[in-house]
């Protein structure tokens, strides 16, 4: 059950550009989160902006109570929490949504990430290591700047593979054509898990329809409650047996759902309008 | 103190309701959201069988305000009534219910239904959904048709009837004189105000249905003016909507003359509204020297006009 409570803000951490790691404390968020899951945040009270934001949880430290955010300045909402006083308190939902499930035995698992879709797969590799497994990270962006974490991700000591659009850093091409060469070399059966921009994640779903692999996709439509009251972040999900896909919430049935259950043609349309308008 | 209303002999412990569409079923809150601190809740609109409702996007934010074309996606009346109306009989406050309908038969259906349901003390009557092609909106700006569509519901339930009344109207109070007339109990208003955001790259409506529904503290003046226009119109009980999120806010509208009033955008952001807004109720109370919230209402000092009610 998610706890509706303000959460002070104990750290911030500037990454680079926009970009900072706040750190708030909050008990149950900290004691209860599991990785893919995320909280529902805003600053404070004022009606601008009128809604709270969906942040994916990237790490948690339940002896401390405290969980940490990966935040984009980029409107308003985020940069009204990014610029909180140390001890202020912002308004915290959560946890929320669905989780990334581990892989059966002998499976490896492929963390897949787009630039800022890094945040739940690092707590989901952290699980997934302590768990005895080795998950192997791909990391992508259209350039360098945008691999903000990339210091976390070789932190890890797993391996891992960066990529880049451009070339300047790792290997040149897109994230999932990585991945696509690890799976044409690869023996082991795997597990695909992906967050980041909507064409990746598509890419995620197909690539792992052609190697007959499961793949967990974490989706970012629109939110407005975090809660499955609103019904504004519908994604069409069309699960086994049901003879055409139903609008379900991606902030109670998911965010995070099984890549081939999304109908993507349908998600396209309204994933376009979100990332024009920017979060 | 006593912050006990009543609503055509309905009962509240505060005048504090949750509006329809921002609280769902009740049950997606449960165990986030103390119920003991609502008067009550209003269920997510039900038409008689599941609706899909619209394509997403279905909401953006605007100054100050939410545009939301949601389309009144649900589980249905008779879905409702047999799975989740029962797990609602230990819920702490008052339940509502909303009733939709594409016909007036289809609105009278819904209530027979839910008036069998028990925990349903009250039947909200949506006749103001801008969001839907028939029914909602389109039936309540029009004085015969709320008639028609108060007078089948009041055929075939005992429960409060509360239409809730649309906005977007020359004069709400023609609307409000028309339910009245035809056996309402009390009002709701209002419902959101009809609006249009336009993406300007792609020359398209932001939302996929076109036009959306504008809630949140930018419309509370316009419902404010309207609540205090139609408390001096009608005779019974007036639950004021539009933007609350703070006692302050709540005042303005029992001040105008709402005996109660719904939270609803406010929802989405902070589930501690209620808490929040109770507490300093309460303050404001002790600081004008009153010891019932009912001797606030409809106190407006209107200049040139007597005091509606005191």
């Amino acid at each position: 059950v998610p706890s509706d409570r303000e959460a002070p803000l104990i750290a911030r951490e500037a990454v680079s550009g926009s970009y900072f790691l706040l750190t708030f404390r909050h008990p149950e968020v900290a004691r209860q989160a599991r990785a893919g899951q995320f909280v529902m945040m805003k600053a404070g009270h004022s009606p601008e902006p009128p809604l709270r934001r969906p942040f994916s949880i990237m790490d948690v430290a339940p002896e401390r109570e405290t969980f940490t955010l990966f935040v984009k300045a980029v409107g308003s909402g985020t940069r009204e929490l990014a610029d909180l006083p140390i001890g202020h308190g912002a308004l915290c939902l959560g946890p929320l949504g669905t989780a990334f499930s581990p892989p059966p035995a002998e499976v490896e698992p492929l963390l897949i990430a787009g630039g800022y879709g890094i945040a739940p797969l690092l707590l989901w590799s952290r699980d997934l290591k302590r768990a005895g497994l080795t998950p192997r990270l791909f990391y992508g962006g259209r350039s360098r700047a945008d691999l903000v974490l990339e210091s976390a991700v070789e932190e890890l000591g797993l391996p891992h593979e960066f990529s880049t659009d451009d070339g300047s850093y790792g290997q040149a091409g897109k994230v999932t054509e990585a991945v696509a060469r690890y799976l044409a070399a690869s023996s082991w059966p795997a597990a695909l898990y992906g967050c980041g921009p909507h064409a990746m994640l598509r890419a995620v779903a197909s690539l792992a329809e052609r190697h007959g692999r499961r793949a967990q996709v974490s989706l970012d439509p629109w939110m407005g409650c975090g809660l499955g009251i609103c019904l504004s972040c519908v994604v069409r999900v069309q699960r086994r047996g049901e003879e055409r896909g139903k609008y379900r919430c991606a902030c109670t049935e998911g965010p995070v759902f099984d890549a081939a259950d999304v109908v993507w043609s349908d998600e396209a349309a309204s994933r376009s309008h979100r990332e024009e308008a920017g979060a | 103190m006593n912050l006990t209303v009543e609503i055509a002999g309905l009962r509240l412990r505060n005048p504090l309701l949750a509006a329809s569409g921002t609280i769902g079923y009740g049950l997606e809150t449960a165990g986030t959201l103390d119920f003991s601190l609502l008067g009550g809740l209003v269920l997510k609109g039900l038409y008689l069988e599941p609706r899909e409702g619209n394509p997403p996007p279905r909401i953006v934010e605007t100054p100050a305000g939410l545009l939301n074309a949601i389309g009144l996606q649900g589980v249905g009346a008779r879905h409702f009534a047999r799975e989740l109306g029962p797990r609602l009989a230990e819920m702490d406050t008052r339940i509502l219910a909303n009733v939709c309908g594409d016909t007036v038969a289809e609105y009278a259906e819904v209530a027979r239904v839910l008036t069998d349901v028990p925990s349903i003390a009250a039947l909200e009557l949506n006749i103001s959904c801008p969001n839907v092609k028939q029914g909602g909106m389109a039936f309540g700006a029009d004085p015969r048709m709320i008639a028609e569509i108060v007078a089948a519901v009041r055929k075939v339930t005992r429960l409060p009837v509360i239409p809730k009344l649309t906005p977007n109207v020359t004069d709400i109070t023609v609307c409000a004189r028309a339910a009245c007339d035809a056996g309402a109990d009390a009002l709701s208003c209002i419902n959101t105000i009809l609006g249009l955001a336009v993406d300007v790259e792609t020359r398209r409506p932001k939302l996929s249905y076109g036009t959306g529904g504008l809630s949140g503290p930018a419309i509370r003046p316009v419902a404010v003016r309207m609540v205090w226009q139609v408390a001096r119109a009608v005779p019974i009980p007036v639950i004021g909507i539009g933007g609350i999120a703070s006692a302050s806010d709540a005042l303005e509208f029992l001040i105008a003359g709402a005996r109660a009033v719904q939270v609803g955008t406010a929802n989405f952001v902070d589930l501690g509204v209620y808490a929040r807004i109770l507490a300093d109720l309460t303050a404001y109370l002790e600081r004008h020297g009153l010891d019932d919230i009912n001797q606030i209402v409809g106190t407006l000092d209107y200049p040139g006009l007597p005091r509606s009610k005191s």
